[in-house]
């Protein structure tokens, strides 16, 4: 079953920037595809528009079968998303804090509130750092955090924009496993970069963007080889001739 | 800053921690009121009861002198202030310069003061969780009309989460100009726009890329109530703290 589906999504910045070009994309539940691409390519503003961070100047976007314009809170809480940079995504004083702050904004009860943040804070291994001020922690972390703030919305969609940069071997691996526990657990999962290298393996689908458009879809062995004409490095596997290797251990 | 970790939140199961915020609250306010008016007898108890307090629950005196070290200073140019403009009996001449003995006694006492003002916070905020700080100021603007709380408490909360963070910017941003030999510019007016314009560009993204990031976490005004729970013992404190601080204005 379709959770994301894209029918000709356009988008134009308001200096008359295309942001994005007549994007139709269906996406099923419970895969995990990586959408590659250089810097500007319009991974962000595509993943703007899963849940009415940007409206599309035309055409429709719709999550689990409903469309965002139509109920954009509910498109919210469905889709997940981890943005770039974890400092500025990071809203609590402290780890509980910024976790409680999603279903705080939902006005669950506070019984409620509190099961979710002990839930999610254990799925991400941050239960021990509870009270911890968020510009204490590490890099991973840090990401870790904003993870767990997304899936205490409970979210059937995460998305993460550029989940990689700027962490070092253990924060892109501890990443790279809440990724992979997202999807066992059932969870779409989507993930914008512009190294293939640390996910391709993993991915089911790849999404090449190009100027705003989509000029590659489809299973990553058959693509790999075409992503170096659009700005995005070759893995080494494949270049080599090899097999996807798994990335973390 | 990011190194400043005396003045947090030290989770522990004292009574200090479990008392209800709200009282909390009002027992800072009742007590460095009571404070600004106390003379030395008084502050000789106060100081006696904050130190058993400051012991009871560990906390790290000697790295707060650290952190304070600049606000010592300032304590100390506030008692030579006190010692030279109060007229007494002279304790020191020397040329136009006197030091007067009422004078040192009175910079001897609002120093006291202020440094028992700084404890009692430190024993606050060292035994509250700044969500709960938040959650009674939220409760305490209730009753006042015209006031969106729920935003006042969204903001405390921001404030507190990102002066680490702008310092930690403002750091860079200085580190950044230093590795290109900005201290070779002696003219303080270059030195200061130079720093200033990147550093408020930063931070102004900073603050943008903040509030896409809480619209994609639902942000409302209309959110989930904090929840308190005043107790019995929690109203005795109040009590007792209210008389005590009731004897020093009186006495």
């Amino acid at each position: 079953m379709s959770i994301i589906e894209l029918e000709n999504v356009s988008h134009r910045f308001p200096d008359g920037t295309a942001g994005l070009q007549n994007i139709n994309l269906s996406i099923m539940e419970g895969t995990l595809s990586v959408i590659a691409g250089q810097n500007g390519s319009g991974k962000t503003t595509f993943l703007k528009h899963l849940n009415g961070l940007l409206l599309p100047n035309t055409g429709t976007v719709k999550i689990a079968g409903e469309p965002v314009i139509k109920d954009i809170h509910r498109a919210r809480q469905l889709v997940g998303m981890v943005f770039q940079d974890a400092d500025s995504q990071i809203v609590g004083e402290t780890v509980e804090a910024d976790v409680a702050f999603g279903p705080e904004n939902l006005c669950l009860d506070p019984t409620d509130v509190r099961k979710r943040v002990t839930a999610a804070l254990a799925v991400v291994g941050l239960t021990k750092l509870a009270a911890q001020r968020p510009h204490l922690l590490s890099g991973g972390e840090k990401r870790r955090l904003s993870i767990a703030g997304i899936l205490a919305m409970e979210p059937r969609i995460v998305v993460f924009d550029e989940p990689f940069t700027s962490l070092d071997y253990p924060g892109t691996q501890q990443v790279l496993q809440e990724i992979l526990k997202l999807k066992q657990s059932g969870h779409t999962i989507l993930v914008t970069t512009h190294d293939l290298e640390k996910v391709i393996y993993y991915a089911d689908r790849l999404i090449i963007m190009h100027a705003g458009k989509i000029v590659r879809d489809g299973l990553p062995d058959n693509i790999v080889r075409e992503v170096e004409a659009f700005g995005v490095r070759e893995p080494c596997t494949s270049r080599l001739g090899m097999e996807a290797l798994p990335w973390h251990n | 800053m990011a190194q400043l970790t005396a003045f947090s939140y030290r989770s522990g199961n004292s009574y200090a921690h479990a008392l209800d915020v709200r009282i909390k609250l009002i027992l800072l306010m009742l007590v460095s009121l009571a404070v600004m008016d106390a003379g030395p007898t008084a502050l000789g108890v106060m100081s006696l009861c904050l130190m058993i307090l400051v012991r009871y629950l560990h906390l790290p005196l000697k790295s707060v002198c650290v952190e304070l070290r600049y606000f010592l200073i300032l304590l100390a140019l506030v008692f030579i202030a006190r010692s030279l403009s109060t007229a007494g009996d002279p304790l020191i001449v020397w040329k136009w310069l006197t030091i007067s003995r009422e004078g040192m006694k009175a910079g001897a006492v609002v120093v006291w003061r202020i440094m028992l003002v700084v404890l009692v916070g430190l024993t606050f905020v060292a035994t509250t969780r700044p969500t709960e700080i938040k959650a009674a100021v939220e409760w305490f603007l209730k009753p006042v009309p015209l006031i969106p709380r729920a935003r006042i408490g969204t903001m405390i909360g921001l404030v507190l989460r990102f002066i680490p963070l702008i310092f930690t910017q403002a750091g860079e941003t200085l580190d950044a100009q230093r590795a290109r030999a900005v201290e070779h510019r002696k003219n303080p007016y270059y030195r200061l726009t130079k720093f200033v314009i990147p550093f408020f560009r930063r931070t102004f993204e900073t603050a943008d890329k903040l509030a896409v990031a809480m619209e994609a976490r639902c942000y409302s005004e209309n959110r989930t109530n904090p929840q308190f729970s005043a107790r019995r013992r929690d109203f005795m404190v109040l009590a007792v703290c209210a008389v005590f601080c009731c004897l020093i204005f009186l006495f």
